[in-house]
């Protein structure tokens, strides 16, 4: 490995204190693996100060409707959009392609995995956390799951191996599943705004959805009873047009 | 033309091929058998049963006399066909053109090759030392001008022999006649004539030995004379590799016989190895008793080298699958890829190692079964529930990392595969607008989640017509609903026979 100064100009390497190729190669490595991962939504990175933390597991609870999957894709959507590998393990097999791109996910980079039971979503999560990517989600589709919550000790080893690869290992489950396994607990909860209408006195709805987040749980921080307390919502920048409909039916709806 | 060739010859190749797929039968007295029944002869003989007096030639019964412990097994073709295959695709490793000289021979173009390992008998003691590491077979090599020198070199010696360029004629020449040829009516008639040593017949006019014996004699005297008669024919690689072997007895369950099909496939991915290459398709061929066939076919997500994600698929498959009798033999092709490549990135975001990722799919492969692991793509079309799932591989990260989009909306849409049948009460026929929503009955499990409700909003509806020209063409009428027990759902009325589906929540 040969001096740095021969490979890259003087002012890059200011304030570097490195000496070798090597040395810059092993600084980078470490520096993305302490980077912050975006969810794609402000709120929810506030509560999460500064966005999911690689190595971290945290789980995301909902209801139906409750935005959960929303924040599923989005978080997928901001990891590939960086050029970055992500998984989603899709005990529900919920994911839809048609709302994944809508959603900014780039397909190409997302591996799909779809168990049918826990534990094929628990061996599926153990082999893809091998690879290190950045991202991986196991959603828990919609209550009652196949195969129950999972067992604690499962949870524990996802966490270990999350940690040891430095992936950012979000659960989004209906209710807490992960246990004693998870560091931090995002809630999510609907809360409707009034239903608009349409120049025809029509109800449209989703326009105006709104979410309620909160932390559930924050374990090894100071302030974990007053992140408790803290509420943000999550609503639509605007109105999407829903994905399934083409241009045609929409003349429809007038 | 090649003016250095290296010969690599395994001694008593037959027991050599057997030992290589059966190891377990190394420290016993083996005798490898030819011919039906009682009539069968040794045709090698491991060093316990030569030490005890076995000799090729011997009937098993006479051999048994000697030895009553003796192991026989016959020569088994499937397991000489993978050994001398694997011989090849170590020699390839070291050398592009490789000649197949069939039962344990195999013949190298040499020119040049010694500057990358110091000498010629360093060469020859590399290659000797590579096949036994990926073979488990002993190997003898000789270096010389000619590919007959080569071979009575390797013949010579267990060490490695280097005949000198130019030196042929008189390495040949103290050597009987009889070691030229196989054949031996032209060597007989030869011997008869008081020609006893190569040296003797090299010795002789051409043109009085091409009158006398004629074309045979003229080929003889050019190999005496340390020349080939006919050039190195390199080998064509073939497109798949392949293990497999008779069985001693039939196997009836599964499990013993994955012991011996994970050792064959850690033969395979060995040779695999040699060529860089990763298993794309795996093939299993059984022979059942007593006449039956049994054939799979398992394609892997993505070229791997990994063992145990082999065999735990070729478990998967067959118990799936099962034969219908026990198995006599089997034979396992593997087709080979190119395992991806990845270029690293300095300032960008890491790439997933190439390797690591295919065993991973593969693994993934195994646990979930076909059509549930992959890349998910959008299909064109209207219906929203299309899509495709395509082998996962991504593309090379970008050279720079982007700052990701913030603001994003809060839609996402959980879809149910297949819809969810549902009964709907509506308004009327004139606006046909959902008011309540009733499950059909049915046992509420994570995909048929249960889905009932007074409607609270309704909106819509939106049309979607698909494939008109078709038989059966797509007209669906969508509604998006907001129930008084909570969640958003997608559901449609199929316009031909009126019935109403919920294909997705909005989450």
């Amino acid at each position: 490995m040969g001096s740095l100064h021969q490979l890259l100009p003087r002012e890059t390497l200011r304030g570097m204190r490195l000496l070798t190729a090597q040395q810059l190669v092993d600084e980078r490595r470490s520096r993305l693996r302490e980077e912050l991962l975006s969810t794609g939504v402000e709120a929810c990175d506030d509560m999460l100060g500064g966005g999911l933390r690689r190595g971290e597991m945290v789980e995301i609870v909902g209801g139906r409707s409750s935005g959960r999957f929303a924040l599923v894709q989005s978080a997928l959507a901001a990891v590939t959009e960086r050029g970055e590998p992500a998984a989603l393990i899709d005990l529900g097999d919920g994911f839809d392609p048609q709302s994944g791109e809508a959603a900014g996910i780039d397909l190409e980079r997302l591996l799909w995995a779809r168990p049918r039971k826990i534990k094929e979503a628990f061996a599926s999560a153990e082999a893809i956390l091998t690879l290190g990517m950045p991202l991986v989600v196991i959603d828990l589709g919609m209550p009652p799951l196949p195969g129950g919550r999972g067992a604690e000790a499962a949870w524990l080893r996802l966490a270990r191996a999350a940690r040891e690869k430095r992936t950012a290992l979000v659960v989004a489950s209906p209710y807490r599943a992960s246990g004693t396994a998870v560091r931090t607990v995002l809630e999510l909860k609907r809360s409707w705004g009034t239903v608009l209408r349409n120049e025809y006195q029509r109800p449209v709805l989703l326009k105006d959805l709104k979410t309620e987040i909160r932390v559930g749980k924050a374990r090894g921080q100071q302030d974990q009873e007053d992140k408790k307390m803290e509420r943000a919502v999550w609503q639509n920048p605007e109105m999407p047009i829903p994905t399934n409909i083409p241009e045609v039916s929409l003349q429809a709806t007038a | 033309m090649a003016t250095r060739i290296v010969c690599l010859q395994v001694p008593l190749f037959p027991l050599a091929a057997r030992l290589r797929s059966d190891p377990d039968l190394r420290d016993g007295a083996l005798a490898i058998l030819t011919g039906p029944g009682p009539a069968a002869r040794v045709v090698a003989a491991s060093r316990i049963a030569r030490r005890a007096g076995i000799q090729p030639g011997l009937t098993l019964t006479q051999a048994r006399t000697r030895l009553p412990k003796l192991i026989g097994r016959p020569r088994d073709p499937e397991c000489e066909r993978a050994a001398q295959e694997a011989l090849l695709d170590v020699a390839e490793s070291f050398s592009p053109r490789v000649e197949d000289a069939g039962e344990g021979l195999a013949y190298l173009d040499a020119d040049g090759l010694e500057r990358h390992h110091g000498s010629e008998e360093e060469l020859a003691h590399d290659l000797i030392l590579a096949v036994e590491a990926r073979t488990s077979m002993p190997v003898r090599a000789g270096v010389a001008a000619s590919k007959l020198a080569a071979r009575l070199a390797a013949e010579r010696n267990p060490a490695p022999t280097v005949v000198k360029a130019g030196a042929e004629l008189s390495f040949l020449a103290p050597l009987p006649i009889g070691r030229l040829t196989a054949s031996g009516r032209t060597t007989e008639q030869l011997q008869r004539w008081g020609i006893r040593t190569v040296g003797e017949l090299a010795a002789l006019p051409s043109a009085e030995v091409v009158s006398r014996l004629g074309e045979p004699g003229q080929e003889l005297q050019t190999l005496a004379r340390g020349e080939d008669p006919r050039p190195l024919v390199p080998r064509q690689p073939p497109p798949n590799f392949c293990e497999g072997m008779e069985l001693e007895w039939p196997l009836v369950q599964l499990e013993p016989f994955l012991f011996v099909a994970q050792a064959a496939l850690e033969r395979l991915t060995e040779r695999l190895a040699v060529h860089a290459l990763g298993c794309e398709r795996l093939e299993i061929s059984l022979d059942l008793e007593p006449d039956g066939h049994h054939a799979r076919s398992i394609t892997l997500p993505a070229p791997s080298r990994d063992v145990k994600t082999l065999v735990e698929l070729l478990r998967l498959d067959l118990e799936a699958n099962p034969p219908n009798g026990p198995i006599l033999a089997f034979r396992i092709i593997v087709h080979p890829d190119r395992p991806r490549e990845a270029q690293l990135s300095l300032f960008g975001p890491a790439a997933l190692s190439p390797e690591k990722l295919a065993t991973t799919l593969a693994k993934l492969f195994s646990v979930l079964g076909e059509g549930r692991v992959g890349s998910p793509r959008t299909v064109d079309g209207h219906r929203p529930e299309r899509y495709s799932l395509e082998r996962y591989a991504p593309p090379p990260p970008p050279t720079k990392s982007q700052p990701p989009r913030r603001g994003r909306g809060l839609l996402g849409v959980r879809v149910l595969r297949p819809p969810l049948d549902v009964e709907v009460l509506t308004t009327g026929y004139g606006e046909n607008r959902p008011t309540e929503i009733r499950a059909v009955a049915r046992e509420e499990t994570a995909r048929r989640p249960r889905v009932e409700g007074r409607v609270l909003v309704a909106s819509g509806p939106w049309c979607l017509e698909e494939g008109w020209w078709m038989e059966e063409p797509v007209e669906r009428d969508y509604w998006d609903v907001e129930l008084n027990g909570g969640g958003l759902f997608r559901l449609y009325q199929d316009r031909r026979n009126h019935e109403w589906f919920v294909d997705g929540i909005y989450d």
